[in-house]
């Protein structure tokens, strides 16, 4: 099994109330599949997601992947794991506003080798995306939609094996979220593993042999 | 996949490069007020240290004990056969008259020192050197300065002459030429036999102004002069000691020195305390986590600051110790000689050579340099213990 989580529950204190963000979930990933979880806003989908990502630790439960547990291993190990396994794609904007677009889409190449095709790489995202004439422009002069599919290609950067998306094709328009969504089968084909948090009901239509999942108070119904 | 630990620090570096860049305004102004500091502090080290030496050079020319003859508390001419008074005390190898005055140069506004000396202490002297010709010897023959050369006006010749009190004239030729390396010492002096001294200032035969005295245990020096001084009560006995602290206590150096590290100091922590330790701009905190959530450990943020500090105050303390080197060594440190009392009074336009030595540079630095690092570590600890999460 590729992610296993166990009992994984976290809790948030807000003003005298406790939340339940994450109520005790189990749930098992296989290489090459492609999970869909749907749920209402507030039902723990980014919270599921950053546990599982080394991002937030868990009050109790565990998250594995590749058989070892996120957090008993380290900074450094978490780091390689963010940095090389998994690809995040955030809910909301997460670019460095001072970097040009390739620098950003780039930066996850930091700890590898210094290698000459890195700009060809990134390049080649860029255009997979759609917006390979955007390299050397700020974050700022893009609009919400050109941000984010940026950011879904840093996520592809470092071939890693899993991505873990929160809503990414939220504020596309129809047809550049079918290009963003033929791209994952593709990748997915290749054996990519997909988490992906949604409301859109074309996402999970859109692949083959998805499992959709839906969540509610923490847990999955 | 592992990475080299090298490449690791050589592609952080390069981001903290980046980054500073991104951010020039800040720590352009960041690096300037560091600069200065630095500047200051180097300014003072680099001035109270040629000062301090050129105090002890100054010391070349004096004998272990002066003896100066006083009439109502001032100074006057001295018999020169009190000598011969002084041969017979315990602890006195020899004892040997000298002219020291002051000539001033209608012409060119300039004022020279004049020294006229024994034949033999001008042949035993040490402590200076010639860059051309000899010390004088024969009547009327003197070593100067290049500076004195110059301002004499001699272009190439050798001849001058100099006005006695009486308006009449009195001839010398320069026999030798003062090394620069020395000017501290020399850069005014014209050194000329003992009688042509007289000569030329008029003084009545067998006078002189100083008597200077040679021990030969230099732990005696001071029981020598006590005995001397109660031997004659009418004179001023000065040892090489008490001149070198007059000097000292003239430059003011020490505290100078110490309230500038202090101000230097808190300049620094002022720095910090409007800059790091005001906490992260939320703009900050993001990009830290972004980098985390990229795969960026604690300790690659730490070293980042770390870097990002070491380039800041690496540069501040290069541009601001070259900025004192030219300052003191192009301008004579113009902007402290009114806080370096007395300087401008001993030596009016003198150049001045300062030496950087490692122990100077260490003194800076730990000053400077290590007070900022230092507190550069508890912020960069803060924002590296920033958590992935932050902008989920
Ligand atoms: N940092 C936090 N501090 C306090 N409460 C939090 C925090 N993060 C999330 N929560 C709470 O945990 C619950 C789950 O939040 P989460 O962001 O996982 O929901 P979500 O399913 O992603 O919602 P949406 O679809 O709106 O993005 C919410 O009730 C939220 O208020
Ligand atoms: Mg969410």
């Amino acid at each position: 099994m590729l992610i296993q989580c166990e009992h994984l529950a976290k809790t948030y204190k807000a003003d005298e109330q406790v939340v339940r963000a994450v109520d005790h979930v189990d749930l098992d990933i296989a290489r090459g599949d492609f999970v869909v979880i749907l749920g209402h806003s507030g039902s723990g989908k980014t919270t599921l997601l950053s546990l599982i990502g080394g991002l937030t630790s868990p009050d109790s439960g565990s998250v594995r992947i590749h058989g070892k547990d996120n957090w008993s291993m380290g900074d450094q190990h978490l780091s390689l794991l963010r940095n090389k396994t998994i690809g995040f794609i955030f809910q909301f904007a997460s670019l460095i506003p001072t970097l040009t677009v390739l620098e950003n889409l780039l930066l996850p190449l930091y700890f590898g080798e210094a290698t000459d095709n890195r700009r060809e790489k990134g390049m080649e995202l860029l255009a997979r995306v759609g917006l390979a004439d955007k390299a050397n422009v700020y974050p700022s002069q893009l609009s919400g939609g050109q941000q984010r599919r940026i950011a879904i290609a840093r996520a592809f950067i470092n071939d890693p094996e899993i991505i873990l998306a929160d809503e990414p094709t939220g504020d596309l328009d129809e047809e550049t979220e079918g290009d963003i969504l033929k791209m994952f089968r593709q990748f997915n084909e290749q054996g990519m593993t997909f988490l992906v948090v949604t409301h859109n009901a074309n996402l999970a239509a859109s692949q083959n042999g998805c499992r959709t999942l839906h969540m509610k108070n923490g847990q999955f119904v | 996949m592992k990475i080299n630990p090298l490449q690791r620090q050589l592609n952080l570096l390069d981001y903290a490069l980046s980054s500073l860049w991104r951010r020039r305004m800040k720590n352009g102004a960041i690096l300037a007020i560091f600069a200065f500091v630095i500047f200051l502090l180097g300014s003072f080290q680099l001035l109270s240290q040629t000062l301090q030496s050129s105090a002890e050079e100054l010391l070349a020319f004096a004998p272990d004990i002066t003896i100066q003859s006083l009439v109502a508390g001032r100074q006057t001419p001295i018999a020169a056969n009190k000598i011969r008074e002084l041969a017979d005390m315990y602890g006195i190898t020899a004892s040997s008259p000298r002219i020291w005055g002051y000539y001033f140069d209608h012409d060119n506004g300039a004022n020279y020192t004049v020294l006229g000396l024994t034949e033999e202490e001008i042949g035993a002297m040490t402590g200076v050197i010639l860059e051309s010709g000899r010390l004088p010897g024969a009547p009327g023959e003197v070593a100067v300065s290049p500076a004195v050369r110059q301002s004499l006006d001699l272009a190439g010749r050798s001849a001058f002459s100099l006005f006695r009190p009486d308006l009449s004239q009195a001839s010398f030729k320069v026999s030798g030429l003062f090394s620069r390396e020395t000017d501290i010492v020399t850069g005014d002096i014209i050194l000329m036999s003992l009688a042509d001294a007289r000569h030329l200032f008029a003084m009545p035969e067998d006078m002189v102004t100083d008597i200077g005295v040679k021990v030969a245990n230099p732990v005696e020096i001071d029981n020598v002069a006590r005995k001397i001084a109660g031997r004659f009560p009418e004179t001023r006995v000065l040892t090489r000691a008490q001149i070198r602290k007059t000097y000292q206590v003239v430059f003011g150096w020490r505290s100078g020195f110490g309230s500038v590290c202090l101000l230097a100091a808190l300049a620094s922590f002022v720095i910090l305390a409007s800059d790091k330790a005001s906490g992260l701009s939320r703009e900050e905190k993001r990009e830290i986590g972004i980098l985390k959530f990229l795969g960026f450990q604690t300790t690659d943020i730490l070293a980042l600051r770390f870097w990002e500090s070491v380039v800041v105050a690496g540069l501040a303390f290069l541009i601001g110790l070259s900025l004192a080197y030219v300052h003191v060594a192009f301008f004579d440190g113009g902007l402290f000689k009114p806080v370096l009392v007395g300087w401008s009074v001993l030596r009016p336009d003198l150049s001045l050579a300062p030496s950087l030595n490692g122990a100077d540079l260490l003194l800076i630095f730990s000053w400077s340099v290590l007070p900022y690092l230092a507190a550069t570590i508890i912020p960069a600890w803060r924002s590296a213990v920033i958590r992935a999460d932050t902008v989920v």
